[in-house]
């Protein structure tokens, strides 16, 4: 699904990215932790083409992402809750409009479906910019889901949700990655929520891969009984 | 790639057009300076009878015209920048659209929005001062797009340099124009310059429009020559300009500024 090799970014002259080399299989929730400045957005950045790299490769779907960068994105998806959609257009015109750049047949049914499985059909006609940090979190979403991304990249997914809504959509996202075999990247400072659905994570410290791998192996193997602890100790 | 086109017109047409207070900032700033210059015009006329020629019609076309320019640039520059405000630039830009799409779409959003803008703004000007913007007849066609092509051209080096480099830049949206306003003769022949000034205006295609509307008004006569300097000089900036938006893309990209860029 996933390689990427001996990854360099530096900004500025200063190293961001040092050497980072890591698979993500199909069918997979992987969880990049690591302290602010670590790395985690200019990762995300990079395997989005967003950002280009200074040196290494990474590889989607068994193809280069430099040189199949448009092909790759129509299979790619992400969300967050610091980038946000137009404000001055409704939820619907703003979920139109995006099924359009990815070419979704038949979008009206696609977000029918989206928004009754979200439930946020009563948030299609509102004003996107008059939405709650919550609302905006899901319809967020709702655009990541509309081109049945096989590979998702998600920034703190279940930010400003309610804890009956957060869990509501750590449920979602697991049935997802069963239902169409696809794969998640997650990034969060939630680490309840990581060691909920993730079943590998990626520790980033200072640019670098600190431990990568089985988040039960890790916990075994270094005596930790928490992905908390695990996290506090190693950092 | 035309359905990416299609969805860009789309959403820019709904931000530009989508509510009356937006449509009316649009259109009303073009009618208000032909409602302006018109009735100066008119005030001139009548308080020197030894006017030898339309005076109203060759400033009237002149704001017109150069409204064409402004309202290219502006409708270009500012459906970029709602990108940025929105704090949608990498949403926009993790699709599969491509650079080409983005830069049609502007193209083609700028173009609708100059001529809802312009069209009262004629209408306006035939009701009250029977001024005929068609009595350029195919020029008229030839002018409009050599024009919106300069706007276009100074749309695409603002949008990459605010992209870049960020919204110290976004002043320059509003202020190039004006910035290029003495140097482009629209009110003035070019001899009426200081030597020094005649020298940067030769270089600028709006002084080769400018020069020939008058020359059509006045003295029908066309200068093909002057015809050709507009056509090579635009094709020379505006494919500079498309070339240098695209560069400041992928210098963003290099510098991770797409991930972050917002108000």
């Amino acid at each position: 699904m996933l390689k990427v090799s001996k990854l360099f970014k530096s900004f500025n002259n200063k190293m961001i990215i040092k050497n980072i080399s890591f698979n993500v299989t199909d069918n997979s929730i992987v969880g990049v932790l690591g302290k602010n400045g670590a790395g985690k957005t200019t990762l995300l950045g990079m395997l989005m083409g967003l950002i280009s790299p200074s040196s290494g490769e990474i590889n989607v779907f068994g193809k280069n992402l430099k040189k199949y960068k448009n092909e790759i994105l129509k299979k790619i998806n992400f969300q967050s809750p610091y980038i946000d959609l137009p404000k001055k257009m409704t939820v619907q015109q703003n979920l139109f409009f995006y099924s359009r750049l990815y070419g979704v047949m038949y979008f009206k049914d696609v977000i029918d479906d989206l928004a009754k499985n979200l439930q946020m059909n009563d948030l299609l006609k509102k004003n996107y910019g008059s939405l709650s940090a919550g609302q905006k979190t899901k319809v967020n979403l709702c655009k990541a889901l509309l081109n049945t991304p096989k590979l998702l990249l998600l920034d703190e997914p279940t930010a400003s949700l309610d804890p009956e809504t957060s869990i509501f959509i750590r449920d979602f996202l697991v049935n997802y990655k069963r239902l169409h075999k696809s794969s998640i990247i997650i990034t969060s400072h939630n680490l309840d929520e990581i060691q909920s659905i993730c079943s590998e994570i990626i520790l980033l410290k200072s640019g670098e891969i600190d431990s990568h791998g089985n988040l039960e192996f890790l916990l075994q193997k270094n005596k930790y009984s928490s992905l908390e602890e695990f996290f506090l100790g190693q950092g | 790639m035309f359905g990416r086109i299609f969805a860009l017109i789309i959403r820019y047409k709904t931000i530009s057009f989508g509510s009356f207070p937006r449509l009316l900032s649009i259109f009303y700033w073009p009618s208000v300076q032909i409602l302006f210059w018109g009735f100066f015009s008119n005030f001139l006329i009548q308080n020197n009878s030894s006017s030898v020629f339309n005076v109203l019609s060759i400033i009237l076309s002149a704001v017109v015209l150069w409204d064409v320019l402004f309202r290219g640039q502006l409708g270009l520059t500012m459906s970029f920048l709602e990108e940025i405000w929105s704090r949608n630039l990498t949403n926009l830009f993790i699709t599969p659209l491509k650079e080409y799409e983005l830069v049609s779409s502007l193209i083609i959003i700028s173009a609708l929005r100059t001529l809802v803008g312009l069209t009262p703004a004629v209408f306006l000007a035939n009701y009250f001062f029977n001024f005929h913007l068609f009595e350029m007849g195919f020029y008229l066609i030839f002018f409009f797009f050599n024009l919106i092509a300069i706007g276009w051209s100074i749309g695409f080096i603002v949008s990459g340099l605010v992209l870049r480099y960020g919204h110290s830049f976004e002043e320059l949206a509003w202020a190039i124009i004006f910035i290029l306003l003495p140097f482009s003769c629209v009110y003035y022949p070019l001899d009426s310059l200081p030597p020094i000034m005649q020298k940067i205006s030769q270089l600028l295609p709006p002084v080769y429009v400018f020069e020939s509307m008058r020359m059509i008004l006045i003295e029908q006569i066309i200068d093909f020559k002057n015809l050709s300097k507009i056509l090579l000089l635009n094709f020379l900036y505006l494919s500079s300009s498309i070339l240098f938006f695209m560069l400041m893309i992928k210098s963003s990209r290099k510098h991770g500024i797409l991930i972050n860029q917002g108000e």
